[in-house]
């Protein structure tokens, strides 16, 4: 072979603590290594011509480039190297950046780490064959997981670009988060009038097809060609004969059922629509409050129902489905109130999550838009908000930021103002966190035009006195110890993965970081991929976002979908596994312990059972080759004899290295 | 060998082989990069598709040809990106560990974890906490073997 | 009847279906030799069957084309048991005559008790006492004295898998293994451990005899220890290549290995190489509860797995 070294200074990410020139100069020196060199930014546009040119001028038939971690540019460097003509399996990266000199502070020690990694990708590369991709039919079709606005939106970009959209959704209704909020910051107008017309779309779009009260129970194959499995839960309503009249949550006498909808604030019934703008706008029954399930008598709904859509033997029921791609929009959950008893969370019912405050603001509410304090009913005369519940909070494990909690504390202590004008609002705060286009002003109107008394401090504990609540904390501006007497205290309850996101990313293959968000392929260059090809992120799945963002990555991963499908036929990445059938003796242990079902039996000509690899199928884990005793079945790009290279060069040199 | 100056390195460093799972652990060892946590020298990362592709082979042959310790790390239980393959890993790993005792090499010289890309601190404290446990071994028992063989080849035996 | 004059009656009567019967005969009286029973004339040189040392289900891959007979023992049909339930032989092309087993004799410990054992003419097997004819001398030895190591551990003395069963099956209780000959040589220094295995490993001679003797080493004919595609290992014979062969043999066998013990009987030098396949044995049935060569139906421990490990402890440093 003929190798061509290129160190990498990255500036002086790698020159500053790497002797960049040593290790280009002991590269030399390497077998079949023709060329070496250090170079200053080799993914830069001078530096991949120099690649290209080195390839050209010196007959390079493989190259090696040390820099940053193949996650960040082994594509961009296949790619150079394709330009010049060489397969782009004859390239090897070694990580010199992420697992040297950004973390080794030796600079003799970093530079022989350097030289060593240089050299396993020279013994690796020696033992690459080229390797070429295979095509496959894509079906374009796309299925977006939680209908919230981020997902709502991903649906109908993709809906909009002539894209099948199947669109599965939890709840009963469309609309997520959003839908609950009275109005939003920094314009304050009507939430759900905002949303409310893309929610019609949603449902009335052509291209997309709706299952609400539903859950992805599977997920099997590759970007491209998933098959998905849906279980549409019991209603107990015929959906395709309710005309959501109502007329049956009229009637219900069941009528202490918890509102989930209105976050537990006020009851329903046990039949009911959650709200007048539901989408679809269909009756469901909670059979855990109603009477036909908990004391087989009633039946109130099914004698009144005008369509005789009632049907109490309803199962639940899977449905299959298959798409080219995912959109994952399934948002986020306030954690547990319960959590936070020192603020009095889950044992006074004057305190409430911001969630709940916003029902208990909104006109369509439990309390109609009428301002009232759960316990007894009477109109605040002061609100405190609290901030960073839950955020911010090593003592919880939580370090995290939720990221809208500012902005909206400082709109619902607006709004208190609109709905009450003598209440008096109070808001404790760590840090205000504001920006974004109007932000910062919004919450200055709060503070001067809507005179919100903002404390810079901790609450320690909120208990009751008099009648009313007792909320003490410091005020650090002050440096004074502080109380402030309140009828209702909002706790700005920090945002966590919603709930059965860890259950998802298991079904979907892709990976969620300490809080459960998801993880996006790049925090800065891959903000909406994941680590699996053909699953993306929308919203605040991947992290709390609040609604211009959630949107902006929901036609962001809309974008990306199309972008996937405006090709007719998707490449295979050609490091799978493969057989060799002279060896095979046919035990098929790699068919059954493949994750994919990617191996399937064939008979031979002289009639022997041998293992047959499916390309398309195949995703390139290597479990077969460990399986196979013999070998019989390699891993492309990852065979027995590269790995073997790398490591009998790091003993071989080491043993070399201690005295005889 | 040395490249600055030709002499040995001012630490005396021994040899520890990584084999991480392209997906989550290599990740996370980026992710140590990115946030700056310093790490031991030592370690010498070779990357893999999935820590089911590494067969307890791998580790054997290492350990017997003088690497001083290795280490597999793949993505957590229930999280690895081809479904299963950490899982078939849990079994052979655990069971290759049980079995270096009998061959006279101390199961210390061999660890699997679970790191995921997140986590970057975690890789951090790993690789630290391993590279002392190595140093506190001292060197593989191999180098005898090593010994034995060169002074076989030079017709000392 | 006689069991070898049962099972040659059996023999005959079902050799008109068969393309062979492998069993065992010979002239040498101390062991006897595998006999592949084509004709009715064959089955003049079976050989008695305290001496039926080796396993036959070793020939069984390259004869899976043909339908066979087979006798074995216990122990010898766990190997069939394995090779069937990895695919690797066909039960309907298999006839299986099951012969309970009392122990089989292992020649060098005679040759070790009795200095003129290689003139033997002789052997008789007669409550727990072997009579060993020499041309000038009848030695009378203690049964368990001469038995083959395996012997005397043998959980199984009647075959697990049989078409047919040749005399009475033995009755037996539950035989724990104690892995004994394991503990002694874990209560070594790990020092001691290695420097044992060095020379040990010394004194391979690399001639794959281990492998060639193991009814489940299938793909011998290609085996990755003398391939090089995958270049597991070099073709010098120094300690590092030898032991890491035995260690590769023993690893390729983790969770598939009945420890029938040909690999150690086949070794020309003698090498108590079957240790390592134990421990491996004992460290799976510790882990995973599983034993190979019992059943048909159960699913290897190392082809499978569960999501929460009961045995295994989440590793962390």
């Amino acid at each position: 072979m003929r190798i061509g070294v290129f160190v990498c200074h990255c500036g002086t990410n790698i020159a500053g603590t790497v002797d960049c020139a040593a290790v280009a100069a002991a590269a030399q020196q390497f077998p079949e290594v023709v060329l070496a060199v250090d170079t200053p930014y080799a993914c830069s546009e001078p530096g991949q011509r120099a690649i290209i040119e080195a390839i050209e001028q010196k007959g390079l038939n493989g190259v090696v480039v040390a820099s940053c971690t193949p996650r960040m540019h082994e594509a961009t460097f296949r790619r150079t190297v394709e330009r010049a003509g060489l397969n782009r399996y004859m390239f090897e990266m070694a990580n010199i950046r992420e697992h040297v000199s950004w973390v080794g502070r030796d600079k003799k020690l970093n530079t022989f780490k350097a030289t060593d990694l240089v050299r396993i990708a020279v013994e690796k590369l020696r033992y690459n064959r080229p390797l070429t991709a295979k095509s496959f039919a894509v079906n374009k079709r796309v299925l977006v997981i939680g209908a919230g606005v981020a997902g709502i939106q991903a649906a109908l970009d993709c809906a909009d670009g002539g894209l099948e959209t199947i669109v599965v959704e939890r709840t009963s209704t469309v609309g997520g988060k959003m839908a609950k909020l009275d109005k939003t910051f920094p314009t304050v107008d009507c939430s759900v009038c905002v949303l409310g017309p893309k929610m019609v779309d949603l449902a009335q779009h052509r291209k997309i097809k709706l299952y609400a009260m539903s859950e992805i129970a599977d997920l099997s194959g590759y970007v491209g060609n998933f098959e998905v499995s849906i279980r549409r839960k019991a209603t107990y309503v015929d959906w395709n004969k309710c005309t959501g009249c109502g007329l049956c949550a009229d009637k219900c006498p069941s009528r202490k059922a918890p509102d989930h909808f209105n976050e537990l604030v006020g009851r329903t019934t046990a039949i009911s629509i959650p709200f007048p703008q539901a989408i679809p706008k269909k009756a469901s029954i909670d059979a855990s409050s109603c009477l036909h399930f908990l004391k087989d008598r009633c039946g109130v709904c099914a004698k009144v129902c005008p369509v005789e859509a009632i049907d109490f033997e309803q199962q639940d029921e899977v449905v299959k489905e298959s798409v080219g791609a995912v959109v994952v929009a399934t948002g986020f959950d306030l954690l547990d109130i319960r959590r936070f008893g020192q603020y009095g969370g889950g044992r006074f019912p004057d305190v409430v999550t911001s969630l709940q405050y916003e029902r208990m603001l909104s006109a369509s509410g439990p309390t109609g838009g009428h301002l009232k304090c759960p316990s007894d009913g009477r109109e605040p005369k002061s609100v405190v908000f609290i901030s960073c519940v839950g955020s911010r909070d090593r003592s919880m494990d939580r370090a995290i930021c939720s990221g809208f909690c500012c902005m909206y504390t400082a709109k619902q202590a607006i709004l208190t103002k609109s709905h009450v004008p003598d209440c008096e609002t109070h808001v404790f705060y760590m840090d205000i966190r504001a920006p974004g286009k109007g932000y910062d002003e919004f919450i200055r109107r709060a503070q001067e035009e809507y005179r919100t008394n903002y404390v810079r401090g901790r609450v320690s504990s909120v208990y009751p006195k008099n009648g009313r609540l007792a909320v003490r904390g410091a005020d650090t501006l002050l440096g004074t110890q502080t109380e402030v007497m309140a009828d209702l205290v909002v706790l700005a309850v920090g945002a966590g993965a919603a709930e059965g996101s860890r259950d998802l990313a298991e079904k979907l293959r892709i990976s969620y970081d300490a809080y459960g968000f998801f993880m996006e392929s790049h925090p800065k260059l891959k903000p909406v991929e994941t680590n699996t090809a053909g699953v993306f992120l929308a919203g605040a799945c991947q992290g709390p976002k609040d609604i211009p963002a959630s949107v902006a990555m929901g036609s962001a991963a809309a974008g990306k979908v199309m972008a996937l499908f405006s090709k007719e036929r998707l490449e295979s990445d050609p490091q799978v596994a493969q057989v060799n059938a002279v060896r095979c003796v046919g035990c098929l242990k790699c068919l059954r312990t493949c994750p994919f079902g990617a191996i399937q039996e064939v008979q031979a000509r002289d009639g022997s059972t041998k293992a047959q690899v499916i390309e398309s199928v195949c995703q390139g884990c290597g479990v077969c080759t460990v399986t196979c005793t013999d070998r019989a079945i390699e891993l492309q790009h990852f065979t027995d004899n590269q790995l073997l290279a790398e490591v009998n060069y790091l003993c071989r040199s080491w043993m070399e290295k201690s005295p005889a | 060998m040395s490249v600055v100056d030709g002499k040995e390195p001012s630490v005396k460093e021994l040899r520890i082989i990584g084999f991480l799972c392209n997906w989550c652990s290599y990740g996370g060892a980026d992710t140590a990069g990115v946030s700056r946590f310093s790490q031991p020298t030592d370690l010498r990362i070779i990357r893999v598709p999935c820590s089911g592709r590494v067969t307890p082979l791998f580790v054997v042959k290492a350990l017997m040809s003088g690497a001083d310790g290795v280490l597999v790390s793949g993505c957590h239980p229930r999280d690895c990106h081809y479904s299963e393959g950490n899982l078939y890993a849990r079994r052979r790993l655990e069971v290759l560990k049980r079995f270096l005792p009998t061959l006279g090499i101390e199961p210390e010289r061999f660890e699997y974890i679970w790191v995921s890309a997140s986590e970057g601190e975690r890789w951090q404290t790993s690789v630290t906490a391993f590279t002392e446990r190595i140093h506190a071994l001292g060197p593989s028992p191999a180098v005898k073997v090593n010994r034995y063989d060169a002074r076989l080849v030079a017709g000392g035996l | 009847m006689s069991t070898i004059d049962l099972l040659r009656e059996a023999i005959r009567a079902k050799l008109p279906d068969l393309d062979m019967v492998l069993a065992w005969g010979g002239d040498d009286p101390l062991r006897a030799s595998p006999l592949f029973i084509r004709t009715e004339s064959d089955l003049e040189n079976l050989a008695a069957p305290h001496l039926y040392v080796s396993n036959l289900a070793v020939n069984l891959y390259s004869l899976r084309s043909k339908k066979i007979g087979l006798v074995v023992k216990g122990c010898d049909s766990r190997s069939v048991i394995q090779l069937l339930k990895e695919g690797l032989i066909a039960r309907p092309s298999l006839y299986i005559f099951g012969l309970p087993c009392e122990g089989v004799v292992d020649a060098a410990k005679i040759n070790r008790e009795i200095p003129d054992a290689g003139r033997a003419t002789g052997l008789a097997v007669r409550s727990g006492r072997v009579m060993v004819q020499t041309p000038e001398n009848e030695h009378i030895l203690d049964l368990d004295a001469v038995l083959a190591d395996r012997c005397l551990r043998c959980r199984y003395p009647n075959p697990l898998i049989y078409d047919q069963l040749i005399g009475e099956a033995i009755p037996v209780g539950e035989i724990p293994d104690l892995y004994q000959d394991l503990d002694e040589f874990e209560a070594l220094s790990l020092d001691a451990r290695h420097d044992f295995w060095m020379e040990t490993m010394r004194r391979c001679v690399r001639c794959y005899a281990c492998r060639n003797a193991c009814p489940l080493c299938v793909c011998k004919a290609h085996c990755v220890a003398d391939s090089r595609e995958p270049h597991w290992l070099t073709l010098e014979t120094n300690v590092s290549q030898k032991w890491f062969f035995q260690v590769l043999h023993s690893m390729h066998l983790a969770g598939r290995c009945t420890e029938c013990g040909e690999c150690e009987r086949a070794c020309p030098m003698g090498l108590p190489i079957l240790l390592m396949r134990r421990k491996l044995n004992r460290e799976i049935r510790e882990l995973f509860g599983y034993e190979a060569g019992l059943d048909l139906m159960t699913t290897p421990p190392l082809s499978t797995f569960s999501i929460e490990e009961e045995n295994i402890a989440e590793r962390e440093l």
